[in-house]
Formats: structure tokens, C-alpha cells, sequence
């Protein structure tokens, strides 16, 4: 044992402590930059500032997935402490997604909608996914990162996060690609995408980042 | 050594003080042995020990100096349990080493009530499983001829029984050393 500890100390050298708040700044200028190019590149659909940024649909889309982007977030980067779990942060993205549905709920029943077949296009559906999950991804491979680089002891928990962050961060940036404002279609469509990142991440992340 | 000594210590280690880090490992290994003491038989201590104290090791940068040095030690022990009763599940079941008696008898009671109260908590026929293969050392056929189940499911009791006791152990309080 005493070999080993001497081991141990020849191999210490000088590290930086971990800094959640500095993670956080790295991951939000990652997270803009990836909305910047978005953007950029000439994907925001034709008619948001005219039509889509004057419906109430809009505005809840984005303030959902912003609101539960910082929620998962937060839950990720505080479980990457040894002494810190998820739970509580997976708890109100639960409840983040329950405030969500009620809204898109209220918002249904004011706009009277009816033909329930029609709301939800299996092209526009499958379209959404093909979008939102690759939109995921970045900020997927970013958390990973700093999952690896931490030292989370309930790996599926931290896992979990880390895929509902990144898909809340899809969705954000999808909201200014999505041509639907149809709030059923947003609804069933964005959580399905958003679930099928978390699995992803919940099956890959504790595989990748045991230690 | 206080709480605030050994964050000293720590802090000290991370900005690269190798008198510092050998004094933390010592108190560090004195505190792991106890901690695996009550939790793993005594021919697994010394390797839990050591497995921790090299992801502490790795995993030093993790340390915030304005928390509580206990409470991050403890969770990461912690971790390193549950991997070593995962292990414990996914290797196939053998009979314990002779030595496997623990010498201090504060230890063995303290450990014996932990491991009590835990297959307690599993189904009668999956903590006989692991009782008789896993801590009394007989083999799965003797614990099947034992027990008049069969030899697969026996296996399958203690498969499941380890992990549920996983799940259970995942569920304490982490801080509690």
C-alpha cells in the first residue's frame, strides 16, 4: 500500500478545480453559437418575424424549451459533483414538462381546433424529428464532455440530464425552423424527438463516461 | 483531523503540494478501510481502498475547497461500493476464501447488522440464495440442494438479489460514513 500511495503522490501534479459557473459560460456560448449559425445559415423559417413571432404558440414553444434547457442544465452540471445528484433537477423538468402540456392544453382549447387527424401529419412529424435530434446533438457531445470530465456517481441519473438538456436546446433552436403552430402537433411531436435524445443519452453517456 | 484540516490538505494537493496529498491518502485510507469495513468482507477492503483512492486521485479537480471534504469522500466511496456489489453480480459465484472470518469483532457485528438489514429486504428465497453462496461460502449446487431449489434458480435469486441490493444501497443517505 505504501508503494502505491507514493505511486500516487509522484503522479500528483497541480490541477484547476472544478468551476460549475465557468461550465455553465462555456456551455452557453456553445449553445449560442450553435443557434447563431443556425440562423445564419438561412434556416429560420420564411415567415417568423411577420407571422409565427405574433402567435401566442410560438412564444410558448420557445419559453418551454428555453425554461427547460436551463432546468436540465442545471441538473447535469450539479450532478457532476461526487456529493450532487439529478434527482431534483429531473424532478422539475417532470414538472417543467407538466406546466408545458397544461399551457399547450389551454392553448388548444382557445383556438377551438377540431379534426384531430389532420393536426398530426406523419411527414411533419417525422420532418420535426429529423430536425430536432440532430439540433440535439452539440450540445449532447458538449455535456458528454463535461460529463466525462466530472465525476457524477449516479451515472444514468446525470445521464438523463445531460439528453433532456440537449433536447430541450433542440428544441429551442428548432422553434425558429418549425413551420407548425398547430399546439397538439407541438405537443406530441416535440417530446417524442425530445425523448428519443434523453434515451440516447440515458443508453450511451454511463457507458462512456464510467470511471 | 477536522473537516477543515483535511480540506486544507485537499486544496493544497490540487495546487500540486506532494507533502500535503501523502498526509490527505494516509488519513484518506484509514477512513476508507473503516468505511469498507462495515460494508465489504475484509478480503475486499484493501482492493476498494485502494480502487477509491485512485479515483480520488483522478477525480481530485472535482473538489470544491468551500465544501464539505467528508461529504465528497463519502460519495465517491460510495460509488465505489456499489460497483463492487455490482461486480460481485456479474461474476460468477465462488466459494469465500477461509480467511474470510473478520478479526475484530466490533467489525463483523457492525458489518452483519448492515448485511441484516439489507437482505432483509429481499424476497426470502433471494437473500437465502445469497446468504448460503455469498457470505457462507457453499457452492450454488450445495445452496440448491440446500434450499430444494433448483441450481438456475438459484442463480437467478442471487442475480436479482444483488441487484436489488444495489438499488437499495443507491437509495441511502450518501453522506453516512
Amino acid at each position: 500500500m505504501d508503494d502505491f500511495m507514493a505511486g500516487l503522490v509522484a503522479d500528483l501534479k497541480p490541477v484547476r478545480p472544478r468551476r460549475p459557473a465557468i461550465e455553465a459560460a462555456v456551455l452557453a456560448t456553445l449553445l449560442a453559437a450553435e443557434l447563431a449559425l443556425w440562423l445564419l445559415t438561412d434556416n429560420a423559417r420564411e415567415n417568423l418575424a411577420q407571422v409565427a413571432m405574433t402567435t401566442p404558440t410560438f412564444w410558448w414553444k420557445l419559453a418551454s424549451a428555453g425554461v427547460l434547457t436551463v432546468i436540465g442544465c442545471a441538473a447535469a452540471l450539479s450532478s457532476l459533483d461526487p456529493a450532487g445528484s439529478p434527482r431534483r433537477g429531473l424532478i422539475a423538468f417532470g414538472l417543467g414538462c407538466i406546466v408545458f402540456l397544461i399551457v399547450g392544453a389551454g392553448l388548444d382549447w382557445s383556438l377551438g381546433l377540431t379534426n384531430l387527424a389532420a393536426r398530426l401529419p406523419l411527414s411533419g412529424g417525422l420532418e420535426c424529428l429529423s430536425y430536432l435530434v440532430p439540433l440535439s446533438l452539440p450540445p449532447l457531445v458538449a455535456l458528454g464532455f463535461l460529463m466525462r470530465r466530472g465525476a457524477a456517481t449516479d451515472l444514468p441519473g446525470t445521464a438523463l440530464a445531460c439528453g433532456l438538456a440537449a433536447a430541450g436546446w433542440g428544441a429551442f433552436v428548432f422553434v425558429f425552423t418549425c413551420p407548425h403552430d398547430d399546439p397538439l402537433f407541438v405537443a406530441i411531436w416535440y417530446p417524442i424527438a425530445m425523448a428519443i435524445t434523453a434515451l440516447l443519452a440515458r443508453l450511451v453517456l454511463p457507458w462512456v463516461s464510467r470511471w | 483531523m477536522t473537516e477543515s484540516e483535511w480540506s486544507g490538505l485537499m486544496a493544497a494537493a490540487q495546487a500540486g503540494n506532494g507533502g500535503a496529498y501523502r498526509r490527505l491518502l494516509e488519513e484518506v485510507r484509514v477512513w476508507l478501510c473503516r468505511y469498507y469495513g462495515r460494508r465489504l468482507p475484509p478480503s475486499m477492503i484493501d482492493d476498494a481502498a485502494q480502487d477509491t483512492l485512485i479515483a480520488i486521485h483522478q477525480k481530485r479537480h472535482t473538489y470544491d475547497s468551500s465544501r464539505p471534504f467528508v461529504a465528497w469522500l463519502a460519495a465517491i466511496a460510495r460509488y465505489k461500493w456499489i460497483d463492487r456489489l455490482r461486480e460481485m453480480k456479474r461474476h460468477s459465484t465462488e466459494a469465500l476464501p477461509d480467511d474470510i472470518h473478520v478479526e475484530g469483532h466490533e467489525t463483523a457485528v457492525i458489518t452483519a447488522t448492515i448485511l441484516e438489514t439489507l437482505l432483509g429486504q429481499l424476497k426470502p428465497a433471494q437473500s437465502t440464495a445469497i446468504r448460503l453462496v455469498k457470505i457462507h461460502g457453499l457452492s450454488v449446487e450445495q445452496a440448491a440442494t440446500r434450499t430444494g431449489q433448483s441450481v438456475s434458480l438459484v442463480k437467478v435469486n442471487i442475480h436479482r438479489g444483488l441487484a436489488k441490493l444495489a438499488v437499495i444501497v443507491e437509495r441511502e443517505d450518501p453522506a453516512h460514513g
